[in-house]
């Protein structure tokens, strides 16, 4: 695996500034993988798996977990930025169910620069083949602070006070 | 008719707490971060982690916020075993409006987690289809064994009226 601290965009390319695009993250969202973060975080809840409960309520498909889409917005950020990124903040909005075997792709763009504070506006579409895109998640939007390399959040010093190598 | 009955508009200011019964865990670190299909080493590789400033693995930012794991309760006939208000609004469909989490401090494996749900407030609204909708607004603290506070999240439960049969 490649290490990000020399590929994060951040830390090469100092253009991060308002209107830059965040490298967009795809996934597609199958019903194993719904399986995976269901247990993952202990909801066994029908919607997710239950033919026979879908049906009797007139939906098509499993439901993917809203939660999901959290996570996947972090990881966008994360996986663009780097590990100097800390999302301190996240919110999103839910618009439209997303189902079993779905495709999304998380897109966004920075909205703000201040210091080492970068604020971006992010989405979730639904991109399925050649039927038209949906929204699935909209609006949504981080704050993210870039840490400087050595800087350790004072809290969080070792007890033992030993120094990182 | 109103769907905010005085029943349900007595559950504003609710509070309800969950303890995890044991450390929050590497396991569950690197199982969620495998189901989410998320590859960061801070969340697997200690060494990588301390090159970037931290005291070793971190959780995922919002594996945190799904409080299941710590309400230990029977699951529900929809299969659900986590914190529930337990609103049932006749004529009614519960959806998901969305979320705030704010992350005050990175999350480690020894951390043993308490969340702390408030049910903050009920508001009637419509959609813009005209349907009537109740919006119930929710806020949890996620505080580690020495009560720091680990993250705050602000979700929005929406009932919407169903369609009258014609």
């Amino acid at each position: 695996m490649t290490d990000p601290t020399v590929t994060g965009p951040a830390v090469t390319d100092p253009t991060v500034e308002a209107g830059t695009e965040v490298a967009p993250l795809e996934r597609t969202i199958g019903l194993r993988d719904m399986i995976a973060y269901a247990g993952a975080t202990w909801d066994w809840h029908r919607l997710h798996y239950d033919h026979e409960y879908l049906q009797e309520r007139g939906l098509p498909a499993p439901v993917v977990d809203g939660q999901v889409f959290g996570a996947l917005l972090v990881e966008q950020l994360q996986d663009w930025l780097g590990p100097r990124a800390v999302v301190r903040r996240l919110h999103f909005r839910f618009k439209n169910l997303v189902f079993a075997g779905d495709t999304v792709r998380c897109v966004g763009r920075v909205t703000a620069v201040d210091g080492d504070t970068i604020r971006v506006e992010q989405r979730i579409l639904i991109v399925d083949g050649d039927e038209p895109e949906r929204v699935a998640v909209e609006p949504a939007g981080a704050e993210v602070v870039l840490r400087h390399p050595e800087q350790r959040d004072p809290e969080q010093c070792d007890p033992e006070g030993t120094e990182a190598p | 008719m109103s769907l905010l009955t005085e029943e349900i508009r007595a559950l504003v200011g609710k509070e309800v707490s969950y303890t995890a019964p044991e450390e929050l865990g590497r396991a569950s670190i690197r199982y969620f971060a495998r189901a989410v299909g998320d590859d960061n080493p801070l969340y697997t590789d200690d060494a990588y982690a301390r090159r970037h400033g931290y005291d070793g693995v971190i959780a995922p930012p919002t594996l945190v916020c799904e409080t299941n794991q710590y309400a230990d309760v029977p699951p529900d006939p929809d299969g659900y075993a986590g914190h529930d208000w337990h609103i049932e609004i006749p004529g009614t469909r519960k959806v998901r409006g969305g979320n705030t989490y704010t992350f005050h401090r990175p999350v480690r494996p020894g951390d043993v987690v308490t969340a702390t749900w408030r049910l903050t407030g009920i508001a009637e609204r419509r959609t813009s289809g005209g349907q009537e909708m109740l919006v119930v607004s929710s806020a949890a603290e996620y505080t580690d064994q020495q009560g720091r506070l680990l993250v705050t999240n602000e979700e929005t439960i929406i009932f919407v009226a169903l369609k009258e049969e014609r």
